[in-house]
């Protein structure tokens, strides 16, 4: 192992660890739990160090795993999650408008999809990623907001739901 | 336990082959030769590139030949239209990626992709461009990655994790998006990187290369203001010759040293001579760890590569290391102290160039210790009351690689085959059989167990050859009776082989007096800046030349080499002394990645 430094050795990450010592792919449920615990949602460069140095992987591969999954998120993310399907149906059906009155709405200026697929508004509010695919095609467009996911969904139901959880409202 | 063979039909021809292997080395076998840009023997296959396709009678799909195992009575063909076209498809889909800068590329003479496409006839590609790429990571002394030529065969991925165990990089991201990183995408010099240069050494295009100086040094070769000297390693003699299309394992020693006087060095000295030097350093050094009771097992320290890697993983066995320079440090550092002294030079408009087998002895040079002369010099100046004054300077101050030497020949039009056989300069150019070795696996543990022997003996060894300390085995070992003790050695190349061997040191397992690592499978015969691409028969070539040069020369052991005796006579007095360790030893510190 390199000496990789680890100066938040954060006790959750040590249990989380324990918790799957020697199953096999370990590292996957590491990352995920270890992301969940996380108050900001997302796998710190000072966490993803702690893991490698705790379970003997190099980082580079840590890192591999981690961008190659789209459930993990490599930056702090907002209190509330926005999910855009992007799939071919949800698109022809209007999910585009539907993306763009969420940025606005968040007052989120910059996303460029086809670089990056999720962006938190700058008071970390809410974060809005983009998806290929729910598997509900049928009920296009949907869109998941906190876990909960919506389908025929309108400008004017998004708009709604979006202004409960501003005051505070669950979705 | 012998497996028993099946029989394959390939191109109507029948053959008998170990159902183990797979489909490329099973083709061969029939003589048919199957093109690929990811397959690497020594290494797990990939099988990202598409190009080993061939069709298998009954098979519904193509099939990646260098995934694919033979099973008996299986019927292959390697150049249907059918396959050719699969190959066509595969090489205009990475071509749609891939800058056409060919005519200005530094691999544009040895590009794997291009001999592909030529051969394969692909005359243009039918689809866009979608690759986006970032600016070129040249944060490294030694490396440049230039992702825009990357066509993710993961070869670089292989050689990193498997032959070197270092993993500094990775594939990162999916689909669209996967790139060839290290982690967080902070660049070769905030990883791991030891900058070995394997994976330079296996590219098939220009994605990961040297950090090409030769321009710089052909500047000041022109500058006549100042004194430029050079220094060529001892593997350079034996891979030249190739990287200027002769044979591999050509021994061009003496046109070499023809060809550098052509490019305008003031003199053409010869880094074996400092390996000599450091034999009698690192002979010296053993002898005393033995004697008064010192951290066994020492460690050899000629391999910057090697360093960089244990300061990174094993910084708690610092402490086994010779604390003697490489000999392209130790050269420089003489150079510009001894010599200069010596033919009246200013060190200040003294340059000192060698030619390595390696990109990590770029990052070695520029080390900020490696100014022992500088430090020499101002010393005696503030001694004596006077001024200093001059900038301050290196002990080397250029590290280029096999490949930039050939770059530099080609470009000044000299025929280097033509040329006669010319001398290296003397006082620093003088260099026995035991120096050549250094640069094959074993070879700097084999010299040393020749001065070593004689040292403690007090007279010559029965025999001068160290057979089981050569060879390409990864681990290799001996026990050897030197003065009444049995001296148990063990030589490892490849940095996977020298993790076995650490880890039973650090576990107090080990047992051995005196270990050799070198960072480059081969040794520096296989290293990073050397010619690119080379198969397991092209490293036997180089590492049978030297092995040749040594038989020929006239003393095969460092204690006996004229000018390095003169040297201590007249200048550094004896082997571990006061001036030898300022000038000739070094330390080293744990690296935080």
């Amino acid at each position: 192992m390199p000496a990789t430094i680890s100066k938040e050795s954060s006790p959750s990450i040590e249990s989380i660890i324990q918790q799957h010592r020697g199953s096999s792919g370990a590292l996957l449920n590491v990352l995920e739990h270890v992301q969940e615990a996380d108050p900001k949602h997302y796998l710190s460069e000072a966490s993803m160090r702690a893991i490698a140095q705790r379970m003997d992987v190099p980082l580079s591969q840590i890192y591999s795993m981690a961008t190659f999954y789209s459930f993990f998120n490599l930056k702090p993310q907002g209190k509330h999650s926005i999910v855009v399907c992007r799939g071919t149906a949800c698109h022809t059906r209007g999910s585009l408008a539907l993306l763009n009155e969420a940025l606005s709405r968040m007052g989120i200026r910059e996303f460029k999809e086809e670089e990056e697929n999720s962006a938190t508004s700058p008071d970390g509010f809410a974060s809005i990623r983009t998806v290929a695919c729910f598997g509900q095609c049928a009920l296009a467009p949907v869109v998941m907001i906190d876990g909960v996911v919506m389908s025929r969904m309108t400008i004017g139901k998004l708009v709604h739901v979006l202004e409960k959880i501003k005051k505070g409202g669950a979705v | 336990m012998e497996r028993k063979l099946v029989s394959i039909t390939v191109d109507g021809k029948t053959v008998e082959v170990d159902p183990e292997i797979n489909l490329i080395e099973a083709c061969a076998v029939a003589g048919a030769k199957i093109p690929s840009l990811c397959y690497m023997k020594d290494v797990s296959a990939n099988a990202s590139c598409g190009v080993c396709v061939v069709e298998v009678e009954g098979a519904k799909a193509l099939v990646r030949s260098c995934v694919q195992k033979p099973v008996e009575g299986m019927k292959i063909r390697t150049a249907s239209p059918r396959v050719m076209n699969a190959r066509r498809t595969a090489v205009e889909l990475l071509l749609a990626n891939h800058p056409a800068d060919c005519l200005s590329c530094i691999r544009a003479g040895t590009c794997e992709l291009k001999v592909i496409a030529e051969t394969l006839g692909v005359r243009a590609s039918r689809y866009p461009k979608l690759k986006k790429s970032p600016p070129p990571d040249t944060s490294t002394e030694g490396l440049v990655r230039d992702d825009s030529k990357c066509i993710l065969c993961g070869r670089c991925v292989a050689v990193c994790a498997e032959t070197q165990g270092v993993n500094a990089i990775a594939f990162a991201g999916r689909g669209a998006r996967t790139r060839v990183t290290s982690f967080m995408d902070k660049g070769l010099a905030n990883s791991p990187c030891i900058q070995c240069g394997q994976c330079s050494v296996v590219c098939p295009t220009a994605a990961i290369t040297e950090k090409d100086q030769s321009s710089e040094v052909m500047a000041v070769l022109a500058d006549p203001r100042l004194t430029v000297i050079i220094q060529t390693a001892p593997a350079i003699r034996a891979s030249l010759g190739e990287a200027l299309g002769m044979p591999a394992g050509s021994l061009v020693t003496g046109k070499m040293v023809a060809a550098l006087r052509r490019l305008g060095f003031a003199k053409i000295f010869d880094t074996q001579f400092a390996a000599d030097l450091t034999i009698m350093e690192e002979g010296t050094e053993f002898i005393q760890r033995i004697q008064k009771g010192g951290t066994l097992p020492m460690i050899t320290s000629c391999s910057p590569g090697w360093i960089n890697f244990i300061e990174t993983f094993y910084p708690e066995l610092l402490s086994h290391l010779s604390s003697c320079k490489s000999p392209q440090q130790m050269f420089g550092a003489v150079a510009k102290t001894f010599y200069a002294q010596k033919a009246g030079i200013d060190p200040a408009s003294l340059r000192v160039v060698s030619i390595m087998p390696c990109t990590a002895k770029k990052g070695e040079a520029s080390r900020p210790e490696m100014d022992s002369a500088f430090r020499w010099w101002t010393e005696r100046a503030e001694k004596e009351g006077a001024k200093t004054g001059a900038e301050h300077y290196q002990d080397v101050d250029w590290a280029l690689t096999t490949r930039e030497l050939a770059r530099m020949i080609r470009q000044s039009a000299i025929d280097m085959a033509s040329l006669p056989e010319e001398k290296f300069d003397s006082s620093l150019g003088e260099s026995t059989g035991a120096a050549t070795i250094f640069g094959n696996t074993g070879g700097v543990m084999e010299a040393a167990l020749r001065t070593v022997y004689e040292l403690l003996e007090g007279k010559p060894l029965p025999q001068t050859d160290f057979f089981p300390v050569r060879g390409l085995q990864g681990i290799k070992t001996a026990e050897v009776p030197v003065a009444g003790m049995n001296v148990k050695v063990a030589v490892a190349h490849g940095l996977k082989n020298a993790r076995a061997l650490l880890d039973d040191i650090a576990a107090g397992k080990s047992d051995y007096h005196f270990i050799e690592v070198m960072a480059c499978p081969g040794g520096c015969i296989g290293g990073g800046g050397q010619p690119v691409l080379p198969d397991m028969d092209k490293k036997l070539a180089r590492n049978k030349s030297l092995y040749l040069e040594d038989l020929r020369m006239p003393e095969r052991k460092s204690h006996q080499n004229t000018e390095v005796n003169t040297l201590y006579k007249d200048f550094l007095g004896h082997p571990a002394g006061h001036l030898a360790h300022e000038l000739l030893h070094t330390q080293y510190r744990a690296r935080v990645v």
